[in-house]
């Protein structure tokens, strides 16, 4: 068995006398959709901005494709292979898909990002990158359109075409299908089902038929904790995931 | 440097730190709860400081150019609040920042207009012209009234601001002040009369000023430099943050009045660099 | 700002026009100002438009620019161009040093500190007179600079050269704006957080704004003092920052052009108006004001909705 690409150590995340985690320990192996689920509040989220970077942990250690990371900063974390998309869509409203696209590839090209003499459309490989992506993610007819002006599922798209763009060895997907249409749900959970292939995929979601679909592995929180771990048909059944729960959804 | 010599130094700078401080509440009061920077602050300093020479001029009374300068400034900036401020805050905080700044720049032009560009002097009122002796040093009795009335204000701001209902829900906005509105209190309101405190407090402290460095019409923006130091190293939005820092500045410039004179406002700039490179947020701030 | 696609384009066509102008509707000496003014008021513009940061102290760097190119000049019989680069790469060099310090501060912190380093430099000129001259300036230049062999001691030739850096200044600013770096600007104007989560140094980024336009407030400051022939202590003074940002404001931060623009007004606004009415700065005031509520594109973007009208009336859907 090859080493998880991330291994988080007892993690503690504490805002003044909140403890949002507690002792949280997480490890996801390359090329398999790991799936995240609990009540609200359980501190999901607040994993999320822990592992990425947006939020240092009070305790505990993060080590991701073999590099400690437990106090990088975010945009490094980016380099060294991490992407997410956000919960609350948090794109830039004011150009267009396109463009929101280009600049998430461009980030990759470090130097790119500093050439100031000439075009950006001049370069060729960036232009048939965010191509591509428009074709993922179902946004080539509306690539022109200021993403301000786009449906919910259209910005949720562009939010996973954000995070792909990346190039990412594991992604963050934060509630990708909140608020999709049906049509919409069922295209992304194949393209999400279709990352495993390139990548470490960790998924927010609430949507349960789709969690229990595609992943490979589901994690269980409430109150900042882990209270249950293991593959879809075993998680279905525990008992302690029901009472976390509480009237879960199906 | 002698210890006398130091010691005098000391006291002088905590007196001329406080005089800071009473510079600098208002800003950080306003910065406290409606999370910009009036950039007018200096202009309200000023116009009160104006205010005071014109009163004293044509009264001889300074007693009531400490009720007329706060009070007119008061009004003004509740004027400015309803009829300009209002429509910007739903707009970035750049908005804000240039229409004080915009403000300031009328008032500044007006005061002009009305009392020319020239400086005048504010004579000191005369219950107050003798001067202490301490030690070797001699002490204007003035200036010691004026450290005195802002050791008063800070006191009785913090009384009001920690100890009674207006003050809690000055503190409770200043977290939140989505919250506050969503318990029923008039957010519009409480905007406001923190609007015209703060420009009161810039204004009582222009006319207290005024007699120990005369008026014109650039210390405005002598006067929003200071302040902004203060703020920054103290740290924005707190009480105790415009003391610290305001004491903290007022010995900077005390004891480089000694060693640097020349290079006494410079210094004050330098502790402030040095303080942001240290400690970002200020010594006591949060944000 | 806005990027472009295709450069050079009209607003290029429309800045060069109006600088071929100038000198036939205003006196060369004050269309020398206003160039000048532009070249100052771009770095302000600059900064606001393309990375949404405000500076209230602009001014710092175009007088340090003036203080090294006019302390060049005298004291080390430099030439004007090398002179001239020496007074940028100091306008770089000190906002980038100031700059890496202060963009980590957000919002209101950044734009205080700005005003209280403009502050500071002011006092530094007054405390270290011994090389500034403190309240007196720098005297003694030479009044006669050489460009390549040929004199621009005229107004005329002034005016060209002045008119010369500011378009090359306009030129360069267009084209960073439409390039991948203006890009990464754009985007952290836009979402500043966004932008460092997909993987842009932000700080990094923001500070090589800052000394790009500190380079730009240098260069005037430079061009400033050739055009006067010694160093005035205002060019440090908050003022010159207070009226960079108005020229910028009027003007319009949306578009390079609006430097112009702005100059061009403020300038011709204040020459004409000091006559009559020495408080007009009150009326620029109230024009802040307004703009500030009701056009914030300031008077470009008033061109710009025009042709914005003329669009509508020639293209039906």
């Amino acid at each position: 068995m090859t080493d998880p690409i991330l291994v988080a150590d007892a993690i503690d995340v504490r805002f003044g006398d909140f403890q949002a985690l507690s002792g949280f320990s997480l490890s996801v192996q390359s090329g398999t959709i790991h799936a995240l689920i609990g009540p609200n509040g359980a501190g999901k989220t607040t994993l999320f901005n822990a592992l990425t970077g947006v939020r240092k942990p009070s305790g505990g250690s993060i080590v991701f494709d073999g590099h400690t990371v437990t106090r990088t900063s975010a945009h490094r974390r980016v380099h060294y292979g991490m992407s997410r998309s956000f919960q609350v869509t948090a794109l830039f409203a004011a150009l267009t898909v396109a463009e929101n696209l280009r600049l998430a590839v461009q980030a990759r090209y470090a130097a790119e990002g500093w050439v100031f003499w000439r075009s950006p459309d001049r370069r060729r490989d960036i232009r048939d990158e965010v191509d591509a992506l428009l074709a993922d993610t179902f946004l080539t007819d509306r690539a022109d359109t200021r993403t301000g002006d786009l449906s919910h599922g259209g910005q949720r798209s562009l939010e996973i075409g954000m995070a792909l763009a990346g190039r990412p060895k594991l992604i963050f997907l934060d509630e990708p299908l909140a608020g999709m249409g049906i049509d919409d749900v069922h295209r992304t959970k194949g393209l999400i089902s279709s990352l495993r292939r390139r990548m470490a995929v960790l998924l927010i979601e609430h949507n349960m038929s789709v969690v229990l679909d595609i992943s490979d592995r589901i994690t269980v929180m409430a109150a900042g904790r882990k209270i249950a771990e293991d593959v879809p048909a075993k998680i279905r059944t525990d008992a302690a995931v029901r009472t976390a729960y509480l009237g879960s959804t199906a | 440097m002698s210890t006398q010599l130091l010691l005098f130094q000391v006291l002088n700078g905590v007196g001329i730190g406080m005089i800071y401080f009473l510079l600098s509440v208002g800003l950080t009061l306003i910065f406290g709860l409606m999370r910009f920077v009036n950039f007018a602050h200096g202009a309200f300093y000023l116009a009160a400081a104006y205010i005071a020479y014109a009163v004293v001029l044509w009264t001889g009374s300074f007693w009531w150019a400490l009720l007329l300068g706060p009070a007119f400034v008061a009004i003004l900036a509740l004027a400015i609040e309803r009829l300009l401020l209002r429509h910007t805050y739903s707009l970035p905080h750049e908005a804000q920042i240039l229409i004080t700044f915009a403000v300031a720049l009328f008032i500044q032009e007006v005061v002009i207009l009305l009392f020319t560009p020239l400086g005048h002097n504010v004579p000191v009122p005369a219950a107050l012209s003798g001067v202490l002796f301490l030690g070797p040093y001699v002490y204007p009795a003035y200036r010691l009234a004026v450290v005195g009335a802002a050791v008063l204000v800070a006191i009785v701001l913090w009384i009001a601001i920690e100890r009674t209902k207006m003050g809690s829900i000055l503190r409770a906005g200043s977290e939140s002040a989505e919250m506050v509105s969503l318990l029923g209190i008039n957010v519009d309101r409480v905007f406001m009369a923190t609007f015209a405190l703060g420009a009161a407090l810039a204004g009582f402290a222009g006319v207290l000023v005024a007699p120990l460095r005369g008026v014109e019409p650039f210390m405005s923006a002598e006067a929003l430099g200071i302040a902004f130091v203060v703020v920054v190293v103290g740290g924005l939005g707190t009480l105790s943050g415009a003391l610290v820092g305001g004491i903290l500045i007022g010995l900077v410039q005390s004891i480089m009045s000694t060693l640097w004179p020349e290079g006494a406002q410079l210094m004050i700039y330098a502790a402030m660099a040095l303080v942001i490179l240290v400690r970002p947020t200020g010594l006591l701030g949060r944000i | 700002m806005r990027a472009t696609k295709r450069l050079p384009n009209l607003a290029t066509a429309i800045v060069l026009a109006a600088l071929v102008v100038l000198p036939f509707i205003v006196p060369a000496t004050l269309a020398s100002q206003i160039a000048i003014f532009a070249t100052g008021a771009l770095s302000v513009a600059i900064l606001l438009g393309a990375v949404g940061l405000l500076s209230f102290g602009q001014g710092l760097y175009l007088g340090i620019g003036a203080y090294v190119c006019g302390i060049l000049v005298r004291d080390a019989g430099m030439g004007l161009l090398s002179a001239l680069l020496m007074a940028t790469l100091s306008g770089a060099v000190l906002a980038g040093l100031l700059g890496s310090v202060i963009v980590r501060r957000h919002g209101v912190y950044f734009v205080m500190l700005t005003l209280a380093f403009a502050q500071m430099g002011y006092f530094a000129v007054l405390a270290f007179k011994g090389v500034t001259g403190g309240e007196n300036g720098l005297s003694g230049l030479p009044r006669q600079f050489d460009l390549l062999g040929l004199s621009i001691a005229d107004p005329l030739s002034m005016y060209g050269f002045m008119a010369g850096a500011f378009f090359l200044v306009f030129l360069l600013v267009q084209r960073v704006i439409a390039s991948p770096f203006g890009s990464v600007l754009a985007a952290i104007r836009e979402n500043e957080s966004r932008s460092e989560a997909l993987g842009y140094p932000v700080s990094r980024y923001k500070t090589a704004a800052v000394a790009l336009a500190g380079a730009i407030a240098g260069l005037a400051g430079g061009l400033h003092v050739i055009f006067l022939g010694f160093v005035p202590p205002s060019d440090i003074e908050l003022e010159m920052s207070q009226r960079l940002l108005v020229i910028a404001l009027i003007g319009g931060i949306g578009s390079p052009g609006g430097a112009l623009v702005g100059s061009a007004f403020y300038t011709i606004v204040s020459e004409t108006l000091s006559e009559i009415w020495p408080r007009w700065l009150a009326l620029i005031a109230l024009l802040l004001i307004g703009l500030v509520l009701f056009l914030p594109g300031g008077l470009w973007s008033v061109g710009r909705r025009i042709s914005a009208l003329f669009e509508r009336n020639t293209t039906h859907d």
